[in-house]
């Protein structure tokens, strides 16, 4: 270890000086945060979050409603060639029963994880309409794969619920699932889950 | 190794609020011996701690909540890393009634913090304080907004997931403290749009 003893002796002369934030401000999607290196969780992003997503130039996005997003989202992932995949609306006849407001089943959750642990889709995206329960359910099987304790999953599912809170089935889900179904190809795992 | 799931793997507990906050940086609170393992996994090259603990002015009569021993097990396993470690002076907010020689020096450390932040030499890198709502939370903010150019609401979002409902003084601060800072360009890292 080094203890350094903190002390403002800075400037040389390739420093520059910064006095001002940067002159274009740029706005986070809903409930965005960093899940791992290049790896981003959010809500469904809309057309004043543009600078903010190019910034991260993503090449995969994970889209787990079972509703279409809207419009100007999906031509902003055409113009941008972001791939779009819609896990939670593979088969409409097979699903017809499903409502929006059900959580994900686990073959769902598979598919996106196996998206997840595939480094070729990054920089990537996972989100929902509101970036809670759904991008939740994904990220805590994920921190399950990633060896994490249930107490921490928990806590971090609940800090994007919101002021209504956690749902105890999407606990429930998280707790259940059987992680050793997700196939994980070791030649494509990201840096950070060896 | 993930793709072997017949391997026990040990359970990995991260620190209470531990969030990414951008590429290689990480943000929690304290980090107690039951983490060790978990922050081994992040490789870390610098630690940040915002707080007061180990700047106690003099032997304290009566150390009820065990922190010289908590400091103390802190240090040793620091010491068993090649972290370099900032203990960066924030006293906790006494709101309203905050002495300004206290103010003073939060000031100072929380431009020391951002210079560091300047400079991706220093990553991987974790910034912690107690419980990683307040005083992490203010740093991480500062962040957003002088070296990222956030929108305050985004950045407020962000700080509320973590403090949950007791703000204080710090969003006023993200909004109105200008320092100055200076940055090497040739070690800028990526996520700052200044």
């Amino acid at each position: 270890m080094n203890t350094t003893v903190p002390n403002n002796s800075l400037p040389s002369n390739n420093l520059r000086k910064i006095t001002k934030p940067p002159a274009v401000r740029i706005v986070p999607p809903l409930n965005f945060c960093p899940v791992e290196q290049q790896l981003y969780r959010s809500g469904q992003p809309s057309i004043i979050n543009q600078a903010f997503l190019n910034q991260l130039n993503l090449r995969t996005i994970i889209w787990l409603a079972s509703e279409e997003p809207s419009d100007e989202f999906l031509e902003y992932c055409n113009s941008h060639s972001i791939n779009i995949e819609f896990v939670s609306m593979v088969d409409d006849d097979f699903d017809k029963h499903m409502n929006p407001w059900d959580s994900l089943n686990e073959p769902t959750i598979k598919r996106a994880l196996e998206l997840i642990v595939n480094k070729e889709n990054y920089p990537c995206l996972v989100c929902c309409g509101m970036g809670r329960h759904r991008t939740g359910t994904v990220i805590g099987c994920l921190r399950r794969i990633q060896g994490w304790n249930l107490a921490s999953v928990s806590e971090e599912y609940r800090r994007f619920t919101g002021s209504r809170g956690g749902r105890i089935l999407v606990e429930l889900l998280i707790e259940g699932f059987d992680i050793s179904s997700v196939h994980i190809d070791k030649d494509k795992v990201p840096e950070w889950l060896k | 190794m993930p793709t072997n799931h017949e391997d026990i793997k040990p359970v990995l507990v991260p620190p209470l609020n531990f969030s990414l906050v951008e590429d290689t940086i990480y943000r929690s609170g304290f980090p107690m011996p039951i983490n060790y393992p978990f922050l081994n996994t992040l490789k870390l090259k610098t630690i940040i701690y915002l707080g007061d603990l180990g700047h106690e002015k003099k032997e304290k009569k009566k150390d009820k909540h065990g922190t010289g021993e908590i400091m103390q097990n802190y240090q040793d396993w620091l010491n068993t890393t090649d972290i370099t470690f900032h203990n960066l002076l924030v006293e906790s907010s006494q709101e309203p009634f905050n002495k300004r020689e206290e103010h003073e020096q939060t000031i100072k450390s929380l431009t020391i913090a951002l210079q560091l932040m300047l400079n991706k030499e220093n990553f991987p890198m974790l910034i912690h304080s107690n419980k990683g709502k307040h005083r992490t939370g203010l740093v991480v903010g500062l962040m957003r907004k002088l070296l990222q150019g956030w929108c305050l609401s985004g950045i407020f979002e962000e700080y509320e997931k973590f403090a949950m409902g007791k703000s204080e003084y710090d969003l006023e601060l993200i909004e109105l403290w200008q320092p100055e800072l200076y940055v090497d360009d040739t070690n800028k890292p990526e996520f700052v749009r200044i």
